[in-house]
């Protein structure tokens, strides 16, 4: 469900344009993997209070 | 008939019923495959010898039960042209299991039907001191329950961390669900490997290519059975990255279990006796692996 979510939002940027992202531990598999497999890259990462901040490329992959 | 009799019976997968006179045809069926030729076949059988009824067994097997014991051959000889032969039971290496494994199942990493075909081929029916069992699961999820086999293999992938491209985020450490992955002194990622379980997280969830695939293949499992005593198999040997390995492998388990195993006794048994230690010793001296 989260990864619909983050694919909604690629489809409202630019390619090449970049979109936030707050991820719980237990999406991160599932929504870096299906970032990877549609192409768009995890352009870095940090972390607070337990939550992760993707910085997502669209299309960089 | 005598005792003597029933057993050979059995032995060819004819097991006599509660009720005298019936028995209950099991069938030879590798990894619950079976072509709609095939189970026309057995429809037919079943409606002509039993009652009209199969019973699918929990080893993704097929009886036919209620067939009296004056049809068993012309059970067995209508079947053949199918090409469903009858199975085995008794002190046999029985009946080999596997789920779709990588060319039908998105999750898959090895072929299990392919492995299960050709162990089938090699050893099925073939005698040991007990009944041996083999299951093939085509990835970590182990649908098979590969642990529960005499002989179970898993598809398994074995992650590799390289510093070059890490930027040290934490997501592999955060996705390994059995806390494999850890940070050491020197900023260095450690994986371990006795804590891993081969399933690839860490890999499909890093953003940067530092964490990799060092090899896929496939990961055996001794020692397992249910019944009245269920034990876990215990892994042994590295991953094995092609089917010729693996094979070679159960080879040397079972020449073991030949060697070793007591009449009657289970091979998880023979293992406790013997020591894993001592198993595994063989097989990587018999196979080099
Ligand atoms: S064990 Fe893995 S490959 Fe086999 S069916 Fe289950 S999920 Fe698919
Ligand atoms: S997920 Fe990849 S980049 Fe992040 S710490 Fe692990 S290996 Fe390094
Ligand atoms: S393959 Fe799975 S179990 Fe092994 S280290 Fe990676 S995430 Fe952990």
């Amino acid at each position: 469900m989260t990864f619909v979510k983050v694919k909604m939002a690629l489809q409202k940027i630019a390619p090449a344009g970049k979109l936030g992202v707050r991820l719980k531990e237990d999406a991160l598999k599932n929504v870096i993997s299906s970032l990877k497999t549609e192409g768009h890259a995890v352009t870095s990462v940090s972390r607070e209070d337990g939550i992760f901040l993707l910085e997502v490329t669209k299309g960089g992959g | 008939m005598n005792e003597a009799d029933y057993k050979e019976l059995k032995k060819g997968g004819m097991m006599r019923q509660a009720e005298a006179g019936l028995f209950s045809v099991r069938l030879h069926v590798v990894g619950g495959r079976l072509d709609t030729t095939q189970l026309r076949a057995i429809h037919d059988a079943a409606d002509r010898f039993g009652r009209g009824e199969v019973h699918l067994t929990s080893r993704q097997g097929v009886e036919i039960p209620n067939v009296r014991q004056d049809s068993l051959s012309a059970l067995k000889e209508f079947l053949s042209p199918s090409g469903v032969g009858v199975g085995v039971c008794g002190p046999t290496v029985r009946t080999v299991t596997a789920c779709q494994g990588c060319r039908v199942c998105p999750s898959g990493v090895i072929d299990s039907p392919e492995l299960a075909d050709a162990a089938d081929r090699a050893f099925y029916g073939k005698p040991v001191p007990h009944k041996f069992k083999i299951g093939v699961s085509g990835c970590v999820n182990n649908c098979m329950k590969a642990e529960e086999n005499d002989a179970g293999i898993k598809g398994w992938i074995e992650p590799r961390w390289e510093r070059g491209p890490c930027t040290l985020c934490g997501v592999c450490a955060a996705v390994c669900p059995t806390k494999a992955i850890a940070t050491a002194e020197d900023g260095s990622l450690t994986v371990d490997l006795d804590l891993c379980i081969g399933c690839g997280d860490c890999i499909v969830s890093c953003p940067s290519g530092g964490m990799r695939e060092a090899r896929r293949g496939y990961r055996l499992f001794a020692g397992g059975k249910f019944g009245r005593k269920p034990f876990l198999g215990k892994r042994i040997l590295g991953v094995l990255t092609t089917k010729e390995e693996a094979m070679a492998a159960i080879t040397a388990v079972l020449e073991f279990f030949r060697a070793h195993g007591k009449p009657r006794e289970r091979f998880g048994d023979t293992l406790e006796r013997t020591g894993f230690d001592a198993l595994e010793r063989r097989v990587k001296e018999v196979t080099g692996l």
